[in-house]
């Protein structure tokens, strides 16, 4: 029998808006506990909440960037149930009509394009945190309030790789939208995966396990492919597969069962009654989808299409909204594109990697870089010396001209006159050297490159050079 | 509509983190009775169901939402003030299995 | 010696420093500490005396300034124990303001106590509260209720201690004690003061209430409360009117619709007899009243319709007393222990059962049954209602079916009969009309009272009306009789 897996994911992303989902109270993370808290985030009796507009605007654009149907008239509805990081006994949600339904995304596997369809956004907002000792836990309620959003996937992925591409999608759009920081290993994005079998073919579903609690990308896949697996095994051998929630350990590979599903939780869902219905106009809509930041998909085609570069480095580029963002203000100051796109991809890629930093801590501004591509684009400087010069330039902060200067380099000579001049010396000074050129000897066209950075300090440029050797050694 | 009896709603209760002695059970059953039987009543008139279920008292709506703006939060002995157990700024629970 | 007079007495002496504030405070205080009626959770004695002290100016405009005023113990007071006569809110004081008590703080009102309620505001006879039965003061016997869950200031109005006080209204929580009290018990439009601090009951029906002993005086207090509260989304962004300017000037083209159904469930003779009479004095000063119909079924529909919605809110609304942020401290080796502990101890059996109706409405399996089939009554008789409003402009009633019932007479076990005179007054909470109560006479030294209901944010038209009822009747400062006993 063949199996196919099938795959749905729940993502809540925790918008990054200055204040909460329905209290005035700040999102700032790592404060004292218990510091950023206002009268309804505590639950203290006759609080009422009041929706922020921000994070009504962030959806609209996330619904956006997902092809999603917006609706315009915002129902909150409450979720009911007791546990100890809730503190209202309830949480304020949108059950009846979220904001977005019907959407899509659209991920590229084995080289082809697959369109994951998205059944529903929705905002709500986010409970407190624990903090677990051996015989106590402690309630931080920093985070509680905090504006959600929940986006729930149809059923439609096929393996832990299309899962994982579909949250590598996710959380571009919500960090380029500048709606989420989007890491899974702070919480501010976190999956929640439905797995389940079926024969090939079939149009009926197999018992779903629920994975929860995964904290980085890589591990998504790797869940679901070993919890594949092991339904496929257990259905093998007879078995059935049991109603869960497991969890991924990474240092066994393995999902672990956290609890059985029992009968599934009643919320007793009904309107919140503190809410009255919200309008949104079309202006507003219209407003919250064109005051976001241009999307990395967008910025990768204008890349390819505007600035000619290729799909690899374009893909590199917006691999990270930081570095997408820096190489657009290097774009202001230089239209070398390919060349700017080489030394961010490369140079400053391998700064930042090998010092463990992030581009947010790169310590060049985009003009000083420019400066530099640009002194290399009008080959003032040879590539070699522009990174010798890009060290300097990071050691002390200093801008191109300054940093050449303290390393005593001067701008390479490109005037092709001079050049001539300079080459038609070497080559009278140095007939035997035009003779091994002719016969075919290698080392020659070296060796008079040589004499000519020798009688220009190695201030000539060593490309416009052997070219220009290359045209008198043919007119000889 | 469920079948009720002393144990649903016991259970009712349970689920609700609260419990009552016996004889409020008892009290509450025949409570149920009342309720369900004038629930019932109103339910005989078919055209009922015709008619859309009113959240509030009459149609309104707003366009109004709140302004991004993080305000001064609450101190946190005002946050904690009323809570009966903390720790270091934090409130104690039990240990909490998940 | 100031004991009974009406905020507008009490202003012209302020004014004419014929009296301080700090004075009038002090009088109050002294006859809240008597109180026998059980009408207070706390006093504030401190605190109302460092707010009387600093008022020194008074200020012509403003009638409020430097009146002594009561407040329900399930509205908010920074600094000041609010328990909603619970236990599981025993010591806790709450960081924040009501808005409608900042806004009386501001227009320099003196806030001298928080009163007793039926637990949590979930009941209408005024003895579920945590300390027990608050009593009728016009029955210094102590042997009639002064009904709910607006106890307490009922009780503090009609005894002359304080000229207003703020209640609470879902279901006709300061209209029916304002009957048995003889006061004027009133409710305004959904929304048209804020709930900011008004601890929730069923949010889709409840209101802030004002008690006054006259007319004027409770439009004097909505003048200072009325309005929109960024804090609270439900609040009302239709534009303020000033309440008290055109009060005595009532449009007597404006009509009056009397439901003879519900007049027909009244079976206290005496009390039926005053309403007609009243009505036909009415008429005969050129109003137009006329009896209008509404189907019986209908009626009898109300009470269980709003005892659904509003346990059912109710029991979500409470989901956050558990005592693990506020309330006394509950043993417990789980969290749900904890939790379980707190609200089994802490809650009475009365709201306990209440909790677990709300509850099962909302299940799964019997929510379109019991809640959503509530709600769509709601609807059907909000539309009725507005049918009558097409014609009309207030519906006038009997706000209560007899005097002030004796305690062990009622009961808040519900029963099973109808009961239609004793709950249309719901009515008001449904279509989130504004709605006065006003007294209309007495029988056996009891007080009784009329219900005026006006269309939606016509609190103008409600005052005017109610003012020229009050003329008609000439009852207006009730104060019980006699000392405290």
């Amino acid at each position: 029998m063949e199996f196919e897996p099938v795959i749905g994911l729940e993502i809540h992303v925790e918008l990054k808006t200055k204040s909460k989902m329905f209290s005035d109270a700040p999102v700032v993370y790592g404060k004292e506990p218990n510091t950023q808290v206002a009268p309804l985030d505590m639950a203290f009796p006759g609080t009422l909440p009041v929706v922020n507009k921000q994070a009504v605007i962030n959806a609209i654009r996330v619904c956006h960037a997902l092809h999603m149907s917006i609706d315009q008239e915002l129902y909150f509805d409450r979720k009911n149930y007791f546990y100890s990081d809730l503190p209202k006994g309830y949480q304020i949600t949108q059950d009846k009509r979220p904001i977005g339904k019907e959407g899509y995304l659209e991920i590229e596997i084995d080289g082809k394009v697959k369109r994951i369809g998205i059944e529903r956004l929705h905002m709500e907002e986010d409970t407190c945190k624990q903090l677990h000792f051996s015989t106590f836990t402690l309630l931080n309620y920093n985070r509680a309030g905090t504006p959600l959003i929940e986006i729930v996937s149809k059923p439609e992925m096929r393996s832990g790789e299309e899962a994982m591409k579909y949250v590598e999608r996710i959380r571009s759009i919500v960090v380029f939208s500048g709606v989420s920081d989007g890491k899974m290993e702070e919480g501010s994005l976190r999956c929640d995966v439905n797995v389940s079998i079926r024969e090939k073919g079939s149009n009926t579903f197999g018992t779903k396990v629920e994975i929860k609690n995964i904290n980085s990308i890589s591990y998504i896949q790797k869940a679901i492919d070993f919890e594949v697996e092991r339904q496929k095994k257990l259905i093998e051998s007879g078995e059935k597969v049991v109603q869960e929630t497991r969890r991924y350990d990474d240092a066994k590979k393995e999902t672990i069962r956290m609890r059985l599903k029992t009968d599934s939780v009643d919320y007793k869902y009904y309107p919140e009654a503190n809410i009255i219905p919200i309008r949104l106009s079309d202006k507003f809509v219209e407003d919250a989808i064109a005051s976001c930041p241009e999307l990395a998909e967008s910025r990768k085609e204008r890349y390819i299409k505007e600035y000619g570069l290729n799909d690899y480095d374009a893909s590199l580029l917006v691999s990270e909204k930081a570095i997408s963002d820096y190489y657009n203000e290097l774009t202001k100051h230089s239209k070398a594109y390919k060349l700017l796109a080489n030394w961010v991809n490369v140079d400053v890629a391998g700064y930042l990697n090998k010092n463990n930093l992030t581009i947010e801590d790169f310590p060049l501004s985009a003009e000083k870089l420019a400066g530099l591509v640009s002194m290399v684009e009008k080959n003032e400087v040879s590539s070699n010396q522009a990174r010798e010069i890009f060290a300097k330039m990071l050691e002390e902060n200093l801008d191109a001209k300054s940093a050449m200067s303290k390393l005593g380099i001067s701008s390479q000579i490109s005037d092709e006159s001079y050049i001539k001049e300079v080459v038609e010396e070497v080559l009278k000074e140095n007939p035997q050297a035009i003779i091994d050129y002719k016969e075919g000897k290698g080392r020659a066209m070296g060796f008079l490159v040589g004499q000519v950075m020798k009688k220009t300090q190695g201030k000539i440029n060593p490309k416009l050079t052997s070219d220009m050797l290359l045209e008198e050694l043919k007119k000889r | 509509m469920k079948e009720y009896n002393i144990e649903v709603l016991k259970d009712a209760a349970n689920r609700l983190l609260l419990d009552m002695s016996e004889s409020e059970y008892q009290t509450l059953l025949s409570e149920f009775d009342i309720v369900t039987k004038q629930m019932k009543a109103i339910g005989d008139n078919s055209e009922l169901d015709k008619i859309e279920p009113m959240v509030f008292p009459f149609e309104i709506y707003t366009s109004e939402l709140r302004e991004d703006e993080a305000k001064e939060p609450l101190t946190r002995e005002e946050a904690l003030r009323n809570s009966p157990r903390k720790v270091g700024g934090q409130i104690k629970l039990p240990k909490v299995v998940q | 010696m100031y004991r009974g007079l009406s905020i507008e007495k009490l202003h012209e002496l302020l004014v004419n420093k014929k009296v301080t504030p700090l004075e009038l405070t002090k009088e109050a205080i002294e006859l809240a500490k008597k109180d026998s009626n059980n009408a207070f959770e706390y006093i504030m004695e401190s605190e109302a005396l460092a707010i009387a002290e600093s008022l020194k100016e008074p200020e012509v405009n403003n009638p409020l300034w430097g009146i002594p005023f009561v407040i329900k113990d399930n509205m908010s007071t920074k600094d000041v124990p609010t328990t909603g006569s619970s236990n599981i809110l025993r010591g806790y004081v709450p960081v924040f303001d009501a808005t409608v008590v900042a806004k009386l703080k501001e227009a320099h009102a003196v806030p001298i106590g928080k009163s007793t309620l039926d637990e949590l505001a979930m009941g209408g006879t005024g003895t579920s509260g945590h300390l027990g039965t608050t009593y009728n003061p016009f029955d210094r016997s102590h042997t009639r209720l002064v009904g709910g869950s607006s106890c307490g200031s009922a009780a503090v109005t009609a005894d002359g201690i304080v000229p207003f006080a703020l209640g609470s209204d879902t279901g006709d929580s300061t209209r029916k004690p304002a009957s048995y009290a003889g006061l004027v018990g009133f409710k305004p439009t959904w929304g048209r003061i804020s709930r900011y601090g008004l601890f929730p009951f069923a949010p889709s029906l409840d209101t802030v209430g004002i008690f006054t002993r006259s007319v004027k005086d409770c439009a004097y207090v909505l003048n200072a409360t009325a309005g929109r509260d960024e804090k609270d989304m439900t609040s009302s962004v239709v534009p303020v009117h000033d309440y008290v300017k055109d009060i005595e000037k009532f449009d007597k083209k404006r009509k009056i619709a009397v439901i003879q159904e519900i007049l027909d469930t009244i079976t206290d003779k005496d009390i039926k007899k005053a309403f007609l009479d009243n009505i036909n004095k009415l008429k005969e000063s050129g109003f137009t009243v006329e009896f209008v119909h509404m189907d019986t079924k209908m009626l009898a529909s109300l009470f269980a319709t709003y005892f659904v919605i509003s346990c059912a809110e109710a029991t979500s609304n409470n989901a956050n007393l558990d005592g693990i942020k506020f309330g006394p401290l509950s043993k417990g080796d789980t969290y749900e222990e904890v939790m379980k502990n707190a609200r089994t101890k802490g809650f009475g059996e009365l709201i306990k059962r209440r909790f677990i109706i709300g509850s099962f409405a909302l299940m799964k399996e019997n929510k379109e049954e019991l809640f959503v089939r509530a709600q769509r009554n709601r609807r059907a008789v909000v539309d009725k209602l507005n049918e009558i409003y097409k014609e009309y402009d207030f519906i006038y009633a009997l706000a209560a079916p007899s005097i002030a019932p004796k305690i062990g007479e009622s009961s808040d076990r519900l029963s099973d009969e109808y009961l239609i005179a004793d709950n249309h007054l719901v009515l008001g909470n449904f279509a989130g009309l504004p709605s006065l109560t006003l007294p209309l006479g007495l029988k056996d030294n009891m007080p009784f009272g009329v219900n005026v209901m006006g269309k939606a944010f016509d609190e103008v038209g409600v005052f005017q009306l109610s003012y020229e009822i009050e003329k008609i009747t000439g009852l207006k400062d009730l104060v019980a009789k006699g000392e405290q006993k």
